[in-house]
């Protein structure tokens, strides 16, 4: 099908909550709709992650209602753009807040939008952030649900570290909050594992000549590159550096090449390349296993690949679901004191959360082709943050 | 030793491929006198094209003819049915050309959606050249474009063609009256200017991101270029990509990517207003 | 009060209604967008009046949004600073482009695209340095958490402060366009050449409106900052600044409340349908070039055609009677060898000329003899690269074209240059201010009154100058050499460079502009050096002739002697065309 008019039509569906592929075999829910914010990236660097993104509310939202809804009440999905500026995404999200009346938001985007949106809330609205994050925030009014560093890179440094003899690293990202917070993490665990950093450097978005940089992880003698660069500028800077040869002098590790950069990169370029996070296409539990089945038999084979984004803002209509229900209500008090050792279970496992971040299951992954193949499971880790209640 | 081969044959690759790029807009403006905007988008049809063709799972080469082809006939139609009213009011021009950037910028997202596509090099790996690895298909962009330049220096020099078009550009009245068909050359100029685009589109398509708003970024080195290099010959075109290409290069090696835009920008904004007419100016 | 004057209460009304009607959001959302209006309402002061068309006016927004921004984070408590702070985000911008407006107009007569294409590249320039200086304007992620302005709420009151700067902005910009500062600025944007050889700094008017228009965009600004609460580098990107270009010319570039209604319309629906409407933002793309190509005045200009039947134009009596005090110096006049060159010709080859009287003297020569050059290279338009020219005592070799004609020497182009889209009333006005007002007269309604001996002795030669609410560009040829003369003699300069007056003028009328040329030269003690080729006219108004050859002197004297003089006679024998 068209990818934009599948898009399209299925935002409407989701929006006049009448979704017909969900049969009233169960119960019906008759409460006033629950209607619920989404941002996510349909446009710019981020804008690949988008499609599955939808694909993921679409089912998370098809699976709750028809299990009968939250308190009763049927989920009304709204999707707004958040793959622009922060301030764009502060727009699309008080539209949400002020005029259609949400009661709680989920975000799926980069950390500045993040900041904007919880600074435009002032803690008021639950909001429910889901991908990859950097840790260590508290702001008012913020659930995370998404890896932070502690849980990527405290395991996986030193496992590579061990494994394949690695001391020197390279960091790369682009230039805002998650990738530079992330690679000062990064930089203590390389420095526990006895490594030492020989370069770091920060690009804007729109950077697509990757050149310098390449001829300075050469010079460098980098034996690992360690790289926080999202969606296109990950796939622009990956597919140079094999080209480039670089592959064969140093390994790379990425905390989100997920499968549609993986697949933007290409299977001649995704040689020595290694992935960590907490939910693959390829994770053969028997969660992810239901979760994936579901999910291609709703949207085809061609729907768009399943990854650890998409798979976040399905846990996090999970995890408000939860939430909801113990506080039986909406109010940000009572669903901040809900939240508190909260569990679920969704495609990653068993899911807990304390102190509004989540302890959850991480895995690594190595690129074989455009495909993952999982290689090692370091079990359920702690987020590292804990927020006040 | 080595980081110098590499630098060198990295700035010879920003230099070449600009001028590439460049050339659909230095036609268009050198002709015409017409600021093509959408120049950028150009370059994207002919980067979709390629795309398109891969995931046909045809043949890459055949997105050369087929990005030739599109863009032709998409500057055709448009000097049609806009540019051609427009000569005569160069701000309007810079404006109708800016809407339809705009224009084509929603089809082609109408078309391929928002996502980051791309195209997988025809040739991968990478070649051992003077001690350093270098992409065997950047190699033969260059050297296909190192010949292509020279033909086309030829060309302009010596054919008959050339001779016509420089007289355009000299006197348009003048051509006019010996016989020249402006109007019919004008529209072949500006769908040529567009082919050119696409064409390096599609040779580039490999090497870039492939997105709805990549035009931008294109355009907007091409102008440099154009302002530097001066409006409307070769040699200023040649003169100018060497310029820019070699600042950005030299300004990203040196201080980081920023920098080397920040150098290109400043390099500009002072050309334009102390030497408006550029280092080679046509006349 | 003309029908098109009631726009903007009616609009105003509409706007006060909303967050009655329409709920908070709306309002808001409403308050947003005449923010980005009064940024447009700024473009088009620039665009539409004075013709200078700034690409990058994104970099003014940001600037103001920024020291907005900043300013409310620093100083929210302490009101004291705070408003002086606030009143910066104002100032800077506007003295920012006044700056940058003065180094380029001064740099490049006329008003061609490069100095857009500097307002581009300085944006994209800004927009880089606001991405990366972390520590000043957070990088990437912006300034967020700004508090809003002290006592007011971004979802309620503060809706009116941004009411009340539209209003601001509305009325600083009718009112300069009905005074005497406006009217300069449409002349400028009508015929720049002809308002320097009236002694008008062209650069400083255009850095002034390009200043006036980043001050309103900065103002904007600020207010953005404490109704967003954020301000990332977005607000300074080419992008938004080619959104607000574009609403300008949809809604109007040289109307007042058009460029406010085409943000609002616009730039609201198209935030609210570009999700949900597929092809909005093609028929947004297919509209705007509709615009350009048909309706280059935009929604105001096509319902000011549709209004235009009401309208009518109030005439002010000439009441104020002044007289003319420029001191009376006699005319003395020198080239010294002067050398013009363009490329590889020389136009002037040591050119050496005496202008010792006042009184009529008449250039004559074969064409290419270099007589227009003469003018050119004593007003500033050719660069003299050798010899010197004086006038009185005062060196003016290579002075630019404004600065000469305030030293007294006014000039007439071959082709009569006006300002067609001006009335002749206008003209006569910004003749007659040639020689300087003040700023409250440049900004008051009094120096429309003004009128001078020398207009009352035009209006009794040229009945046709009595019709001041006529269009110059209706005007037939010989009433436009009649005007530009009159415009470049009714501030009684003391020389006049006339390039053949009589050109293009039938019998009666050469005759009838030759007499005045003399009674009003005399009467007001006016030199005047006259090209020109027809011997009846040179008969008359000749003192003295000059005989130009070829770049250089050919010889000098009364009629009678040039008759007589048969290195002329050589010139002349090939016939003269």
């Amino acid at each position: 099908m068209d990818r934009r008019a599948f898009l399209s039509s299925s935002a409407m569906a989701l929006a006049a909550s009448q979704l017909p592929r969900v049969a009233t075999a169960q119960a019906t829910p008759v409460g006033k709709p629950l209607k619920l914010g989404f941002l996510i990236p349909r446009s710019g660097t981020a804008g690949l992650f988008g499609p599955s993104s939808e694909a993921c509310i679409e089912l998370a939202v098809n699976k709750i209602n028809a299990e009968g809804g939250i308190l009763g009440r049927p989920i009304e999905a709204l999707l707004g753009d958040a793959g622009g500026a922060p301030s764009d995404t502060v727009q699309a999200a008080q539209r949400m807040w002020r005029r259609d009346g949400v009661e709680a938001i989920v975000g799926e985007h980069g950390s500045a939008s993040r900041e904007a949106v919880a600074g435009a809330l002032r803690g008021q609205l639950p909001y429910v952030y889901s991908p990859v994050n950097e840790g260590g925030y508290c702001t008012d009014g913020v659930f995370t649900t998404g890896e932070t560093p502690s849980q990527q890179l405290a395991p996986a440094i030193p496992y590579l570290a061990k494994e394949r003899s690695i001391k020197r690293w390279y960091l790369i990202g682009n230039d805002y909050s998650w990738p530079r917070i992330t690679n000062a993490a990064a930089k203590e665990f390389i420095e526990d594992s006895g490594g030492e950093v020989v370069g770091e450097e920060y690009h804007p978005f729109t950077t697509d000549n990757f050149d310098s940089s390449l001829a300075n992880i050469r010079d460098s003698g980098a034996e690992a590159v360690l790289i926080n660069l999202v969606g296109g500028a990950s796939v622009v800077f990956n597919r140079a550096y094999a080209s480039f040869g670089l592959d064969k002098q140093a390994l790379r590790l990425g905390t989100l090449i997920e499968e549609n950069t993986l697949a933007g990169i290409g299977a001649e370029n995704s040689g020595d390349l290694y992935s960590v996070s907490g939910y693959f296409d390829a994770l053969d539990t028997p969660a992810a296993l239901a979760f994936r089945k579901t999910y291609y038999d709703t949207f085809g084979v061609d729907a768009p690949v399943l990854n650890t984004l998409g798979q976040s803002c399905f846990e996090a209509v999970l995890f408000l679901q939860a939430v909801i229900e113990k506080a039986g209500e909406t109010s940000i008090d009572a669903i901040t004191a809900a939240s508190e050792g909260i569990s679920y279970s969704g495609p990653r496992g068993d899911v807990t959360m304390s102190g509004r971040f989540v302890n959850a299951n991480i895995y690594l992954a190595k690129a074989e082709g455009t495909e993952f193949k999982i290689i090692e499971n370091f079990g359920g880790i702690a987020s590292g943050t804990t927020c006040s209640i | 030793m080595e980081s110098s081969v590499l630098f060198l044959l990295n700035t010879s690759y920003a230099v070449l491929t600009l001028a590439l790029v460049v050339l659909g807009l230095a036609i268009i403006f050198g002709l015409l006198g017409v600021l093509n905007m959408a120049h950028g988008e150009f370059v994207a049809i002919g980067a979709y094209c390629a795309f398109a063709v891969q995931s046909a799972g045809l043949p890459l080469i055949l997105s050369l003819p087929l990005a030739i082809i599109t863009t032709g006939a998409v500057g055709w139609l448009i000097e049609a049915s806009v540019i051609r009213h427009l000569y005569k009011r160069p701000f309007d021009t810079l404006l109708a050309t800016w809407g339809l950037s705009i224009l084509l910028r929603e089809g082609i997202e109408l078309a391929f959606g928002l996502e980051y596509r791309s195209v997988s090099e025809p040739v991968s790996g990478s070649v051992r050249l003077l001690g350093v690895d270098y992409p065997i298909y950047r190699i033969m962009l260059m050297v296909a474009l190192l010949i292509g330049f020279a033909a086309l220096y030829v060309w302009y020099r010596r054919s008959n063609a050339g001779v016509r078009v420089r007289a355009m550009i000299a006197n348009p009245q003048l051509a006019t009256i010996v016989g020249i068909d402006t109007q019919k050359l004008a529209r072949l100029a500006f769908a040529a200017g567009a082919a050119s685009a696409g064409l390096a589109g599609a040779m580039l398509a490999p090497l870039v991101r492939i997105e709805p708003f990549m035009g931008i970024d294109f355009l907007l080195q091409s102008f440099f270029v154009l302002v530097v290099g001066g409006l409307g010959s070769l040699e200023g075109l040649f003169i100018g990509s060497s310029l820019i290409g070699g600042a950005e290069s030299a300004g990203s090696t040196l201080m980081g990517g920023t920098a080397g835009y920040v150098t290109v920008l400043l390099i500009s904004i002072l050309f334009l207003w102390l030497k408006p007419e550029g280092l080679h100016a046509r006349r | 009060m003309r029908v098109a004057d009631l726009s903007f209460p009616v609009v105003l009304a509409l706007i006060c209604a909303v967050p009655f009607t329409m709920g908070e959001f709306t309002a808001h959302q409403l308050g947003l967008f005449l923010l980005y209006g009064i940024v447009a309402q700024g473009i088009a002061l620039c665009w539409g009046k004075v013709g200078i068309l700034p690409l990058g006016q994104s970099l003014f927004f940001g600037l103001g949004a920024y020291l907005g921004g900043s300013a409310l984070i620093a100083y929210e408590t302490q009101p004291v600073v705070l408003y002086p702070a606030l009143l910066g985000a104002i100032l800077v911008p506007a003295a920012l482009a006044g700056g940058i407006g003065f180094l380029v107009f001064r740099r490049q007569v006329g008003s061609g695209p490069y100095f857009s294409l500097i307002t581009l590249a300085l944006t994209m320039l800004a927009y880089q340095v606001a991405l990366s200086t972390d520590w000043l304007t957070g990088g990437f992620n912006g300034l967020s958490g700004i508090p809003s302005l002290p006592g007011t709420d971004p979802w309620t009151n503060l809706y009116w402060v941004i009411v009340l700067a539209l209003i601001l902005s509305t009325t600083v910009l009718l009112w300069i366009t009905r005074s005497p500062l406006g009217q300069l600025f449409q002349a400028v944007s009508e015929n720049e050449l002809r308002m320097s050889f009236l002694g008008y700094d062209t650069a400083k008017l255009k850095a002034l409106a390009f200043a006036i228009s980043a001050g309103l965009a900065g103002m904007a600004g600020a207010l953005f900052a404490a109704q967003q609460g954020i301000v990332t580098p977005q607000s300074l990107s080419y992008l938004l600044a080619g959104e607000l270009l574009i609403w300008t010319a949809l809604g109007g570039r040289n109307s007042l409340i058009g460029p406010v209604v085409g943000a609002v319309l616009v730039g609201m629906l198209t935030s609210e349908l570009r999700n949900t409407v597929q092809s909005w933002e093609i028929i947004m793309a297919l509209l705007f070039i509709g615009t350009v190509l048909f309706a280059p005045r935009g929604l105001a200009g096509l319902t000011e055609r549709f209004l235009a039947p009401f309208a009518q134009k109030t005439k002010t009596d000439r009441d104020d009677l002044r007289t003319v005090d420029r001191p009376l110096v006699p005319a003395s006049l020198r080239f010294k060898d002067v050398n013009v060159s363009v490329g590889a010709v020389n136009i002037l080859r040591g050119l050496t000329l005496d202008v010792k009287k006042t009184g009529l003297h008449c250039v004559i020569g074969p064409n290419g003899a270099g007589k227009t050059s003469a003018f050119n290279a004593m007003t500033g338009r050719l660069p003299v690269t050798g010899g010197q020219i004086h006038w009185k005592e005062r060196e003016i070799t290579n002075l630019p074209p404004h600065r000469v004609a305030r030293l007294g020497i006014a000039r007439k182009l071959q082709v009569p240059a006006i300002f067609p889209d001006m009335t002749i009333g206008q003209h006569i006005d910004i003749g007659l201010w040639s020689t300087g007002l003040t700023v409250s007269e440049m900004l008051g309604q009094r120096a429309f009154r003004r009128r001078n001996e020398i207009l009352d002795v035009l209006h009794d030669l040229f009945p046709v100058l009595g019709d001041e609410s006529k269009r110059a560009g209706s005007l037939s040829l010989g009433h436009r050499q009649v005007l530009e003369f009159a415009l470049s003699v009714i501030a009684r300069p003391n020389l006049v460079l006339l390039d053949e007056p009589c050109a293009g003028l039938s019998t009666e009328e050469t005759a009838e502009l030759t007499a005045a040329i003399r009674q009003i030269c005399r009467k007001f003690e006016i030199s005047a050096l006259i090209i020109e080729h027809d011997f009846s006219v040179i008969e008359s108004l000749s003192d003295h002739v000059y005989v130009l050859h070829q770049g250089a002197a050919l010889s000098e004297g009364s009629l009678e002697d040039i008759r007589a003089d048969t290195t002329v006679q050589a010139v002349y024998a090939g016939g003269r065309k």
